[in-house]
């Protein structure tokens, strides 16, 4: 028998991922030097490995909705990305809550020594993702329960997202709380349509028709990581 | 009381950063999976909302990187339990027909390989892209899947095989092209 046969295939996978210990791992160069064949077999076993590797270099971005959009280097993109939709979701939002001649605009995402960031953490982001009425009206409860919990004379600031089969709740031909939305929406409590969700069914051919107090235009991963950034707290339904 | 307020949010700041960091090395995984853009990213969103709902379960910043990767592995579990949906390489043409890389000489090459590597079973994908494309070790890619080390190597090796055997069916002269030797470093 060959001595290389007494190698594994195990061995050999050990060997081109970097699993062997040192001393084992000359042992196989040494004698991969001897044996062509045994060569031959890690040489197949590293390209098998590398033809992976470049397979997967470059993948395919999904559509995306234009809020939700975000190049390669996400990381430099998230960032700009997020600060860019905080400052004008933040502004938007502030606007149309009346709250601009009341409070100072945070200058971009809450600073952790800034005593706005601890205030922050007083305010709510609903995160709905059940089509279920029980778990829709839940999310509006406790919405409405964050309201009057709020501490006299610090208004506390409720968004609500919906995303996946959350969307039934803003969907004005399918919801059964038209009354309740609109009854929190006067209490400053803003409704988010996910961007994505909507254009999932529109592929469908579902025309989606919102609720007059909903807001589509952002993902709801992008609401939430903007609004806790801002020190929101995060609530999952 | 304030101080530690403050560093509430600060360690939340990390971790949502950390998060981030990792969002299109999750997304690529993901892909590699599934063969579907829309699939993927929504398992992303899955995966990243899960943890930044739960970060409070993660005690060692170390193992974040793996403890994303779990969701992730976890999310698509759940995925297919529910929709009992099997992801097959049937549409993967369909697939690769929007893709960038038909601009690229090597295109061909490239859909070959993903063509084979959805081939495998999810088991013996998601040890393969783990150990190749994120080069996470044996023992991380235990404890991400939650299976043996031992589970892990007989799955690679099994893996492997496999893929080699596919490509082989595909295009052997072409896609298994030996390189010239080893690198000694």
């Amino acid at each position: 028998m060959n001595k290389d046969d007494n190698i594994s295939e195990e061995q050999l996978n050990a060997f081109v991922d970097g699993e062997l210990e040192s001393e084992e791992r000359s042992c196989l160069f040494s004698e991969a030097e001897r044996s062509p064949e045994l060569n031959q077999r890690l040489c197949q076993q590293r390209n098998l490995k590398e033809l992976v590797q470049h397979a997967y270099e470059d993948v395919p971005e999904p559509k995306r909705p234009l809020s939700g959009r975000r190049t390669r280097t996400s990381i430099i993109g998230m960032a700009l990305a997020a600060s860019l939709l905080l400052v004008v979701g933040v502004t938007a939002g502030l606007f149309m809550h009346g709250y601009l001649d009341r409070a100072p605009l945070p200058g971009g995402y809450a600073a952790a020594n800034n005593p706005q960031a601890v205030a922050a953490m007083e305010n709510y982001i609903l995160h709905v993702i059940s089509g279920e009425p029980e778990q829709m009206k839940l999310a509006l409860q406790k919405a409405e329960e964050l309201l009057a919990t709020a501490k006299p004379g610090k208004p506390r600031k409720v968004e609500v997202v919906a995303n996946e089969q959350g969307l039934d709740l803003l969907r004005s031909d399918v919801t059964p709380f038209t009354a309740e939305i609109s009854a929190l929406a006067r209490e400053n409590v803003i409704f988010y349509a996910c961007s994505k969700a909507i254009m999932r069914l529109e592929e469908k051919g579902i025309e989606v028709q919102l609720v007059p107090e909903a807001i589509a235009g952002f993902t709801a991963l992008d609401r939430v990581v903007i609004r806790m950034k801002d020190g929101w707290q995060y609530i999952k339904i | 009381m304030a101080y530690k307020k403050l560093l509430r949010i600060s360690q939340r700041r990390a971790f949502r950063q950390l998060v981030t960091n990792n969002r299109q090395r999750l997304y690529r995984m993901a892909y590699a999976w599934t063969n579907d853009p829309h699939l993927a990213d929504d398992l992303v969103q899955q995966t990243l909302l899960k943890a930044l709902s739960n970060q409070k379960q993660l005690r060692d910043f170390a193992a974040a990187q793996g403890w994303l990767f779990r969701i992730l592995a976890n999310c698509l579990t759940d995925y297919r339990r529910a929709k009992r949906e099997v992801l097959s390489a049937d549409n993967l043409e369909v697939v690769d027909k929007v893709t960038p890389e038909h601009q690229f000489k090597d295109a061909q090459l490239v859909r070959k390989v993903r063509r084979a590597v959805q081939k495998l079973s999810i088991n013996h994908r998601q040890v393969i892209t783990l150990v190749d494309l994120e080069e996470f070790s044996y023992a991380s890619v235990a404890q991400i899947l939650e299976i043996p080390v031992g589970t892990v190597m007989s799955r690679l090796c099994r893996g492997r095989r496999a893929l080699r055997e596919h490509l082989l069916e595909m295009k052997p002269r072409e896609s298994l092209r030996p390189v010239t030797n080893i690198k000694r470093t």
